[in-house]
């Protein structure tokens, strides 16, 4: 009775920090947000950025796509431009300093890393990482 | 776009299906004689470097004049930019009407302040020529300012006048 105390305790545990990982649940540290994702890799999004674009679309889910050679209006306009096309995708948000672009996706399911990858190079330019946050 | 200067005014249209090449249209009006000259053009980007602060570009250009094949230029065309600094060359060779010319130009520019996407975006450039056909360099100051898909382009002098360059991209 008690080691099957013990192993439910265990399970509950486990699966609560998992759920708190995978799902990606931020914490805001000098203005930036430090996820610990899953696969070790470090989630560095502008807090006060990020909160802004999260007003009205709690329930999406982000894709943070790390972007190499976006270092002008022109090149950004256009990443906005190809994705605005996208019905999947419910908001944009390009950020030249970081070369980041933030996605909102109403339904996870509907991501498709390659298709983000194809689109980006499509622009002239290459993705380095993309990170999806959870609901 | 749009380039005016004392030279000659062109119209220039083009149309990019893909990041590796372009293809357009020009229609020059040339103040001294008068004449029109549309012509095609071509452009095709060899090479291109992304890194994260980033973007090196070198380009291949070509154009034909559609009254008179004998009018036609090639050049190769380079840039380098992070959103502080821009660097870019070109060498350019020309034929038209009894002439041939070589030219070469390099330009320089630094971004005063680092704007967002969708900011005013303020450039301070020098831009300096020389061609083989009277063999002086010409160095002068060129603002550039863009924001959304508009962006202008400015450089003054004495021997030139008023050069003006507006763009916009759809």
């Amino acid at each position: 009775m008690k080691n099957s105390l013990l192993f439910g305790l265990l399970t509950l545990s486990t699966a609560i920090y998992a759920e708190h990982h995978d799902t990606g649940s931020m914490h805001s540290h000098e203005g930036h947000i430090h996820n610990e994702m899953v696969d070790g890799k470090t989630l560095d999004v502008d807090a006060q950025r990020f909160d802004t674009f999260m007003i009205g679309i709690d329930n999406n889910t982000i894709v943070v796509v790390s972007v190499q050679g976006m270092v002008c209006d022109f090149c950004a306009r256009g990443i906005e431009k190809t994705f605005s096309k996208d019905k999947r995708v419910s908001k944009i948000d390009v950020d030249l300093a970081s070369g980041k672009v933030l996605l909102a996706f109403s339904e996870a399911n509907e991501i498709d890393s390659a298709d983000i990858r194809k689109k980006i190079l499509n622009n002239g330019l290459n993705t380095t990482d993309i990170q999806i946050v959870g609901k | 776009m749009i380039n005016s200067s004392s030279l000659a005014d062109n119209i220039y249209w083009h149309y990019t299906p893909n990041i590796n090449y372009s293809v357009g249209l020009d229609y020059q009006k040339d103040k001294v004689s008068n004449d029109y000259f549309p012509s095609a053009r071509f452009t095709y980007l060899i090479n291109r470097k992304n890194t994260e602060k980033s973007q090196r570009n070198l380009y291949f250009k070509t154009g034909v004049g559609l009254n008179n094949s004998n009018n036609h230029f090639y050049s190769l065309a380079g840039d380098w930019e992070t959103r502080r600094f821009f660097t870019s060359f070109s060498v350019k060779q020309s034929s038209g009407a009894g002439y041939d010319m070589f030219e070469q130009s390099a330009k320089v520019g630094v971004a005063p302040y680092l704007g967002d996407y969708g900011d005013l975006h303020t450039w301070l450039m020098l831009e300096t020529k020389k061609n083989d056909l009277d063999n002086k360099q010409i160095t002068y100051p060129l603002l550039r300012l863009f924001k959304g898909g508009a962006l202008i382009e400015m450089s003054y002098h004495k021997k030139t006048d008023w050069d003006v360059h507006l763009m916009y991209r759809f």
